[in-house]
């Protein structure tokens, strides 16, 4: 009978691959003497232009295709030179003007001029591009909001090329982390004369033009990303990977299980369930990160309108219990908003104080929880945050005898329930862009697009303002940390938890040029084999 | 042993139908079918063994909240990852937790003893053991004393009680999702079977598109537009899954309609309601049973499915689903957690199967390659 | 009867029609878009982005429009993945959910059949239990535990087969063996079940016996007469097999990163990428609704009771 061909047909071909795979070489990585790097990159990425992307696997990969005017250095992530190899800043702190190499070039030969760099920055800035990231240099550059915004031309952005190797730019303000800010993606100088022939395929392997220290061999998605050395960086000799390959894998476990096989020499993040085993072995790396966990109270809404309440809600949870057993990477207990920075004294917080807790809950009218109506807790899927907001919801439970119901949606409806402010408490967590308290506290002003928690305030956003068209120094900090002040003890408009750790596996004895700093950023072309 | 056909039955249950007080005539009439599937089924062991777990289930999730167990969803944080033992104490075995691990940092440091400070907080730990007390519904408790059998889970609660409560939630999931899409599904089904022409060509058309979209897709986006709670968890479920109750009610009742009963009922001028409540449906009642036992472990594991992708059930409830897709990255350190609510799970779902296919061969003796 | 099957293959297109248009508003209609970042886009960078999807006209000239590039084979930039365009991944996808498919269905047909057939031959002996035993586990236990089990065991323990993957590279084909093994499972065990009990009826059958009273060998009556009658109710299961396997995998191919289409599938769905899961919808509706028609043909063929009016 026919079917029974089809059947015996299907039995043939099973058995052929098992044939086959049973004939395959015998495991072993077996590459030669080729040195190959490969990395566990989380999501695939959304795409390779960097005036296009937004996320963190990206980023990984960015740092070794394209270089900007400055590079981070790999120890402290500040910048040091990159295009550029020198600069100068105005004594007000608001000009820039960047000398570049004259070695630089694309992968293709060109060479890339400073008229390139204002070319790039009005691309990603011009509202056509919608580049997700322009609010980035935005934020930055003089007249780049109004452009971006579609308020004025690309003529009222002050950015200008004085001759081929010098590039110049205003900033709004002398916002003194603007220098290692630049190096960031969205402040890359992209090959506009590839992106002209192939339009959006130009960053197809056959296609593509770069400037970094790697450039792209191959891309095959929810595959593999290969990079193989630009011959023509300037630096090349610096470069001594044979390749370096990212592989997208979105299971943590999955990529814990690829590291201990050594199938990826860099896994990027560890998951929970695996996290003790992990920290017995001398390949774990667990750093601080510029990032605070945090509950953001609907500061609209009744009961979460009165300071007292929400001072309350923080005061009752055990910060230093939920780090030790909950999340138990060594994460530290957040009372403030801006985690430690170098130079910027903080503010203490008001700390975890049951008795206090319970008293501003008497004053606010709910003594001993009585009456306190029955708020829900937001917070986008994630077994972690799952974790974190059952084990807050029992704290508030037993120190304050509230009940709080859980809810969890998926990221598009959390992020948009959040931004419309329609929940009570919902989770968030915020990773800085560069390091300046500014980044943490500049999203809160009144009508702020991060302002979820509808925090409204005039003193702090005049202080905000006021910081911004300050000089570096202490007296800037000073203002900032008065901004945070209100904001945090004062007000509590939204409840800190902790501050985030990076968390990586690599075997250091066999890698250098990697190294922890609080930004996470690795740049892959520092990254050599040890020997 | 021969087979009673399905067509007498369907005399009495217009008996049947017609009031509830009516009982002693019903199971005179009633019996020949009933009777003789029960005694078929008792000759399956599988399927008495079936029978007699899913009756353990449910007596074990009825009974959940009068049962000497801890709270399922009452956290002691020094209780995480608590392997399971009889006979020692939750104290006991937190402080061997501690106390390995402290070997093992040490281990990795190169020292073999452990420092002062170490020392320090074991012996803080074994005087807490001893003098801890919890509120508990206004009760002093001595937690330490406590025994998990089944251990604890990350966060410090009993893994018995959160199995037990999980229980609850799959079965009731699989039970309400299983009897709204049956009830859909033969009411939709026995129309476009019964009515026929132009209604079951738009009914059966219906049934083709809701077929041809990807379910998982539909029940996302269903979860996302009307928010995330156990009800709108069962309706998700249920809208995509009456499918197959129609096709197979719509089947059953084209090849009764002509049969002589219908015929005899028509005659007598029985409106076509009635005909098809009083008299299709009944007759179908066999396969219907069938299916729906087999439908209930698909539920199960449909939000076993839901709570991997995160859109299950919201904490700090849990469903046995939810308990094993939590648990599934701990599995190397914690196996007792991912292990006994997969236990739990598979039995329930094994004893379902085997009744339901025991249920299928009592029935309806002839169709066993219709699973 | 060529009537009843072209009659019934054009009702598929209105089907696929209907199914794309309700996918269309469905998908609309969830909360939140495409371009929902954590840091919110300056509206008029919102705006343009929504130009260049064509998402500032009114819904229905976009269903229009997404329509009439369906027709020309068009599925449109991806909202997401923003350097290659749905059908690029489409279908550079497609082929690994599909290999993957009928791998896994091999497997658990071999191994399917086989027990079933032993089953039914030792009915109610322990080599029956057993093997039904293991059956009613594979239906019984999640993928998502399946697959990270096999995986710390093969991999992590034994050391046999790398942890992911796909085939093509260093490892050869070895990266198909788990993900194939995995999806198998519950294939095996349903189809496990199928056979057992149609089996049993074949025995059962006045020809069996016929062949039996012939004195005919055990192995050729079982070889020759009872699969034969007792695998057509197996075939017919293949079509809805093969199509619940393909878009199915979702769960396997991101435990083992297999490169397919059910990846972006959940992925799509959350990041509300409008075409790509528009794509991805189209692709599986089409296996699904073609492997359904199949099927009635199937029963069509086979079961004499129906008729063709």
């Amino acid at each position: 009978m026919k079917k029974t061909v089809l059947v015996l047909g299907l039995i043939a071909i099973v058995a052929s691959f098992g044939f086959a795979g049973g004939a395959q070489e015998a495991g072993g990585a077996g590459a030669g003497d080729v040195t190959e790097f490969v990395i566990g990159n989380g999501a695939e990425p959304e795409s390779l232009d960097p005036h296009l992307v937004s996320g963190v696997p990206e980023h990984r990969i960015m740092m070794g295709l394209y270089e900007g005017l400055v590079v981070p250095d790999p120890e402290t992530a500040t910048a040091v030179p990159g295009v550029a190899e020198s600069w100068e800043i105005s004594d007000d702190g608001t000009m820039y003007t960047f000398t570049l190499r004259e070695d630089a070039q694309w992968s293709d030969g060109t060479p890339i001029t400073a008229q390139q760099f204002v070319d790039s920055w009005l691309r990603i800035l011009n509202p056509e591009t919608a580049a997700p990231y322009a609010w980035f240099p935005s934020m930055f550059i003089k007249g780049a909001a109004d452009y971006n915004a579609g308020e004025a031309g690309p003529e009222s952005v002050a950015v200008r090329a004085l001759d081929d190797r010098t590039f110049q730019f205003e900033t709004v303000g002398p916002l003194p982390y603007t220098l290692d800010a630049l190096s960031h993606y969205s402040f890359q100088v992209v090959p506009l004369h590839a992106i002209e022939e192939y339009g959006s395929e130009w960053t197809l392997p056959e296609n593509f033009v770069g400037n970094g220290p790697y450039t792209l061999a191959e891309w095959s998605p929810q595959q593999r990303i290969v990079l193989e050395p630009n011959p023509t960086y300037w630096n090349a000799d610096k470069v001594q990977l044979d390749r370096v390959v990212f592989l997208p894998v979105e299971e943590d476990t999955t990529m814990y299980n690829m590291y201990i096989n050594g199938e990826i020499d860099w896994a990027t993040n560890v998951p929970l369930g695996q996290l003790e085993q992990a920290q017995l072995r001398d390949d774990y790396h667990v750093s601080p990160y510029l990032g605070t966990y945090y509950y953001v109270f609907n500061n609209g809404r009744e009961p979460l309108n009165d300071p007292n309440v929400r001072k309350a809600l923080s005061m009752a949870i055990d910060r230093q219990l939920l780090v030790d057993t909950v999340t138990r990477a060594g994460q530290i207990p957040a009372y403030s908003m801006v985690p430690e920075m170098t130079g910027y004294p903080g503010i203490e917080g008001l700390g975890d104080d049951l008795d206090t807790a319970r008293q501003l809950l008497a004053d606010a009218g709910y003594p001993d929880g009585e009456g306190f109506p029955e708020l829900t807790v937001l917070y986008n899927t994630n077994e972690a945050h799952k974790s974190i907001a059952e084990f807050i919801q029992q704290q508030w439970l037993d120190n304050l005898n509230i009940n709080v119901t859980l809810e969890n949606q998926e990221w598009g409806t959390y992020l948009n329930n959040r931004r419309q402010h329609n929940f009570d408490i919902a989770r968030a967590g915020w990773i800085g862009d560069y390091q300046d308290p500014n980044t943490f506290l500049d999203m809160f002003i009144t009508g702020g697009a991060m302002n979820g928690g509808q925090f409204a305030n005039d003193e702090y956003d005049s202080l905000i303002a006021q910081a911004a068209q300050m000089q570096a120094g202490p007296e800037r900090f000073d203002v900032l940390r008065q901004a945070e002040q209100i904001f945090i003890e004062d007000e509590m408009a939204v409840m800190p938890i902790y501050y985030y750790v990076n968390l990586n596996m690599i075997d250091l004895q066999k890698w250098s040029g990697w190294y922890a700093n609080i930004m996470g950023w690795h740049p892959v072309g520092d990254i050599v084999g040890a020997n | 042993m021969s087979n009673q056909p399905v067509v007498p039955s369907g005399h009495d249950s217009d008996d049947a139908g017609q009031g509830v007080v009516n009982e002693f005539d019903q199971p005179v009439e009633g019996v020949s079918l009933t009777k003789d599937a029960w005694r078929r089924l008792k000759k399956n062991k599988m399927a008495m063994f079936g029978l007699v777990v899913v009756v353990i289930y449910a007596l074990l999730s009825i009974t959940a909240p009068i049962l000497p167990i801890h709270s399922f969803r009452y956290q002691v944080p020094e209780h995480r990852d608590l392997p399971p033992s009889f006979t020692k104490t939750a104290g006991e075995l937190w402080y061997e937790r501690v106390e390995h691990r402290m070997y093992q940092l040490a281990e990795r440091d190169g020292r073999t003893t452990l420092t002062p400070e170490q020392q320090d907080e074991l012996a803080d730990i074994r005087h807490r053991i001893e003098t801890e007390t919890a509120m508990i519904d206004g009760q002093e408790v001595k937690i330490h004393q406590w025994r998990y059998i089944l251990g604890t889970d990350h966060l410090g609660r009993d893994m018995l009680a959160r199995i037990i409560y999980g229980g609850q939630i799959s079965i009731a999931i699989g039970l309400i999702g299983t009897i709204t899409s049956v009830l859909i599904g033969i009411i939709l089904g026995a129309i476009a079977g019964y009515v026929g022409g132009k209604t079951d060509y738009m009914i059966m058309r219906f049934v083709d598109v809701m077929y041809g979209l990807p379910y998982m897709l539909v029940v996302i986006i269903l979860m996302a537009i009307f928010g995330r709670n156990i009800f709108n968890l069962f309706l998700a479920l249920s809208l995509v899954s009456w499918l197959v109750v129609a096709r197979v009610v719509r089947g059953q009742i084209i090849s009764l309609k002509n049969s002589e009963f219908v015929e005899a009922a028509r005659s007598m001028g029985a409106s076509q309601r009635r005909i098809i409540f009083r008299h299709l449906i009944p007759n179908t009642a066999g396969i219907i049973i069938v299916f729906a036992t087999l439908r209930i472990p698909a539920f199960i594991m449909q939000e076993s499915f839901l709570s991997f992708l995160g859109l299950g059930i919201s904490a700090p409830f849990a469903s046995w689903g939810s308990l094993v897709s939590d648990a599934v990255e701990r599995m190397t350190g914690a196996p007792w957690q991912l292990f006994f609510p997969a236990m739990a799970m598979t039995l329930f779902l094994f004893a379902m199967n085997f009744l339901g296919d025991g249920l299928r061969d009592a029935f309806d003796p002839h169709s066993k390659n219709r699973l | 009867m060529t009537q009843y099957i072209v009659r019934r293959f054009l009702g598929l297109f209105p089907t696929l029609f209907i199914i794309i248009t309700i996918s269309f508003f469905i998908i609309r209609v969830a909360p939140g878009g495409p371009f929902a970042r954590e840091k919110e886009l300056p509206p008029q960078v919102l705006e343009n982005i929504e130009k260049k999807y064509n998402m500032d006209e009114p819904l229905l000239v976009q269903y229009g429009m997404y329509m009439y590039d369906i027709i020309r084979g068009d599925l449109g930039p991806s909202f997401r993945y923003m350097d290659r365009d749905v059908n690029y991944y489409i279908f550079n996808s497609l082929p690994a959910s599909m290999l993957l498919g009928l791998v896994s269905l091999s497997i658990a047909l071999v191994l399917g059949i086989t027990s079933g057939v032993v089953s039914a031959l030792r009915q109610n002996r322990l080599a029956d239990y057993l093997s039904m035993s293991v059956a009613v586990i594979g239906i019984s236990v999640p993928l998502f535990v399946i697959g990270p089990v096999l995986m710390y065991f093969l991999s992590i323990r034994l050391q046999l087969l790398p942890t992911s993957g796909w085939i093509g590279g260093r490892n050869g084909l070895k990266p198909l063996i788990m993900p194939a093994i995995t999806l198998a499972f519950p294939y095996f065990a349903y189809i496990a079940r199928l056979t057992r009990a149609s089996v049993i009826e074949v025995l059962r059958s006045d020809y069996i016996r016929t062949a039996r009273a012939k004195g005919l060998r055990e192995s050729v009556i079982i070889f020759k007469h009872v699969l034969k009658g007792a695998l057509l109710p197996v075939v017919s299961y293949l079509g809805p097999a093969f199509a619940g396997i393909v878009t199915g995998s979702v769960v396997v191919e991101q435990i083992f990163r297999v490169p397919g289409l059910g990846r972006f599938f959940v992925q799509s769905a959350f990041n509300r990428d409008y075409t790509l899961i528009m794509g991805t919808v189209i692709v599986f509706s089409a296996i699904l609704i073609v492997m359904n028609f199949l099927v009635d043909i199937v029963y069509a063929l086979l079961d004499p009771r129906i008729s063709y009016k």
